[in-house]
């Protein structure tokens, strides 16, 4: 589904992504792991578009096209979803449309009607459940005045009600108590499926504890140095980071 | 004492004045005082302060001629959408009787021109008396002279007139016109109206509107006044809006500026009575080369007045705006409230909006705040929405349409808020779709 090569990119004058190589199937579960500055959140970017991030040498194939030739709303109608670490707030803009508007964005691209008033209310009704939200939510402004749990929250829920291909979440564990970190963790959990990837970018273990990867990667410096199974996330856990910088510098 | 040194600019009004006046009705001495002021005060010049942001070179440059009574009678106009119960329309300055609608007003509510103004009548005496002072009033002054058929709007004490009442002043036509609008609005105690001030007509020729509003709210009185400044984009259009608030009193301005090639509003307000209060919101959108100045003045002059003013502007492509709004809490106006807020957005590289809010304050127990900001749509608030599949355009457009709601929901008429929603939304998918 998602075929990164040789991945370098930078930020103005600062190279952050250093040949970064990825391989993800549907169906699976990556986690990305790696101290704070090791390049977790632009690689994130770099899959969702976001501008001021270069792309100066490599590859990403999503579903066989160069996922970076697409601006950021085309890769969201193809599938693509980044729940951001911080969720932005935009007062006047009525969470009702943006999820409306979201929605039939998707389903126009996969050949599905649009859903009218009272579709989208049922549907976005049992998907606030799941995500355990007050339907007030819906006439609020985007996250306007969301506690970070509530924001958090609120990309799920954009999630589930989208159902993408591939959803990236961006240090999605942050900022939440154990409650939220909980209602969370199932709604990911929720969406898992044999035709469906999520890569989960995070810098902390805890959320492991709660969505399963099926591979966890540790990203340091820009490159993924090294990869292995949920147990090697418990080991980082004991262990910290350094062991595997100091086993890569000595390969 | 010899006449001061006229301009040729100003010559061309004379003229105008000199042919106009045997038909004027009214003072003849008060006339050509208030002719002599506008000429001695003249164009405002590019180091007068109040101008400091807009030239007027263009507009003195047009040759106008008003517009001679019959031809303005006979004109065929496009007349807007009712946005009242009843209806009063001027066009090119004339009042169309034709195409009034005032046959249900309530009693104790008069709508007349005061064509022939009564002797014994003191409200007569505004129509030929300009408010001095401010960059405007040689603009006042004019309109002074040779406005032909003033409107006074009368209100009696106690009565509350629901209906909204739709002045509809139109400049229209394939002649050049200069036009003088002096609208007067009488409220007397504890009485209440709504009325829309509607500026608008056709670009078949470039016109020059100078429009007068004066505005008196007796003690406990509340006016709504909706202002539509809709003018088509050859009209240079401007206005001295002066209100004074009496007692308990309250008025609510809600202003939209959408149209003409130049406007100018210099909108004073004197909260003259103990809690006299003014709350005034307003929206401006100059695209194209437009070049919209707005000038908000208000006075606290008595004890536990409140003001607010609350304006957002657009800006986009060549277009520009300027913003002045001050607050001037007197001495003596203690307890007073004031608030002021100008919010700017600019849409395109090239748009220009300059805000200066100002507050003056000579008494020590009173609130009040200020702030003002002019930046483009956030790019962060951008790429969430695109991220969520939003079209640039589409993006844009909520960002726009979230950032002018503020206002627009301020605006308590239906159908004018649905005008001016819909007005604005043409406008920004224009704007959108122009954009490489």
């Amino acid at each position: 589904m998602l075929s990164i090569r040789d991945l370098h990119a930078r930020i103005g004058a600062r190279k952050i992504l250093k040949g970064l190589n990825l391989e993800v199937r549907a169906g699976e579960v990556h986690a990305i792991m790696g101290p704070n500055g090791s390049g977790k959140s632009t690689l994130a970017s770099v899959l969702a578009g976001r501008e001021g991030v270069d792309v100066t040498q490599g590859t990403v194939t999503y579903q066989g096209h160069d996922l970076l030739a697409l601006p950021p709303e085309e890769r969201a109608r193809e599938g693509v979803f980044l729940a951001f670490q911080y969720p932005v707030e935009i007062p006047g803009v009525n969470n009702a449309y943006l999820l409306k508007a979201a929605l039939n964005a998707v389903r126009k691209q996969r050949g599905e009607a649009e859903l009218d008033a009272f579709e989208f209310l049922a549907l976005v009704r049992d998907r606030m459940q799941l995500m355990q939200m007050d339907e007030s939510f819906l006439s609020r402004g985007v996250n306007e005045g969301f506690s970070g749990g509530e924001k958090k929250r609120n990309e799920i829920l954009q999630m589930a009600l989208l159902e993408p291909k591939l959803a990236v979440l961006d240090e999605t564990d942050s900022g939440l108590d154990i409650d939220a970190l909980r209602i969370v963790s199932s709604g990911v959990n929720s969406l898992r499926s044999a035709d469906r990837a999520i890569v989960l970018v995070t810098h902390y273990q805890r959320l492991l504890d709660y969505i399963e990867p099926d591979f966890v990667h540790v990203l340091s410096d820009g490159r993924i140095l090294k990869s292995g199974d949920k147990s090697l996330a418990r080991e980082l856990e004991r262990r910290g980071y350094d062991w595997v910088k100091q086993e890569a510098s000595a390969a | 004492m010899s006449e001061p040194a006229r301009t040729p600019v100003t010559a061309q009004y004379r003229e105008a004045f000199e042919a106009l006046r045997p038909s004027l009705r009214g003072s003849a001495a008060r006339r050509s005082a208030a002719f002599a002021r506008f000429a001695e005060l003249g164009f405002p010049g590019s180091r007068e302060e109040a101008w400091k942001y807009t030239s007027l070179r263009r507009l003195e440059n047009r040759r106008f001629a008003p517009a001679a009574r019959q031809a303005a009678l006979d004109l065929a106009v496009a007349l807007p959408a009712a946005l009242g119960a009843y209806r009063v329309v001027l066009v090119n300055g004339h009042a169309r009787d034709d195409l009034a609608n005032l046959t249900a007003l309530p009693q104790g509510v008069q709508v007349r021109t005061l064509a022939e103004p009564r002797a014994d009548d003191a409200v007569a005496a505004a129509v030929s008396r300009w408010p001095t002072g401010g960059g405007t009033e040689r603009f006042a002054a004019l309109n002074a002279a040779m406005s032909t058929d003033p409107l006074l709007i009368e209100i009696d004490a106690g009565v509350r007139c629901e209906g909204t009442l739709h002045v509809v002043v139109i400049a229209a036509g394939a002649a050049a016109t200069m036009s003088y609008p002096r609208i007067v609005v009488r409220l007397g105690a504890g009485s209440l109206a709504r009325i829309v001030l509607h500026y608008t007509g056709d670009d078949a020729a470039e016109h020059f509107v100078a429009a007068v509003v004066d505005v008196d709210l007796a003690d406990g009185a509340e006016l709504h006044a909706y202002r539509l400044q809709a003018a088509s984009s050859r009209t240079f259009h401007i206005e001295r809006f002066d209100a004074s608030v009496g007692a308990g009193a309250r008025l609510a301005v809600r202003d939209s500026q959408l149209g003409a090639a130049l406007a100018r509003l210099d909108l004073n307000v004197a909260l003259a009575g103990r809690a006299a209060e003014a709350d005034i919101t307003g929206l401006f959108v100059a695209d194209g080369a437009r070049h919209l100045d707005t000038h908000v003045h208000v006075a606290h002059r008595a004890i536990e007045t409140r003001s607010l003013q609350d304006y957002r502007g657009v800006a986009a492509n060549r277009g520009r705006a300027v913003f002045n709004g001050k607050s001037v809490v007197h001495e003596g106006a203690q307890k007073s409230n004031a608030r002021q807020s100008s919010r700017n957005l600019l849409l395109t590289p090239g748009a220009e909006i300059d805000t200066k809010p100002e507050l003056e304050i000579y008494a020590d127990d009173v609130q009040c705040s200020h702030g003002a900001t002019t930046g483009q749509l956030d790019p962060a608030a951008m790429f969430y929405l695109r991220s969520r599949g939003l079209s640039e355009s589409e993006a844009r457009s909520a960002l726009t349409r979230a950032f002018t709601g503020a206002v627009l929901s301020r605006i308590d008429l239906a159908p004018l808020a649905s005008l001016v929603h819909d007005e604005l939304d043409g406008r920004l998918v224009r704007l959108l779709e122009q954009r490489p």
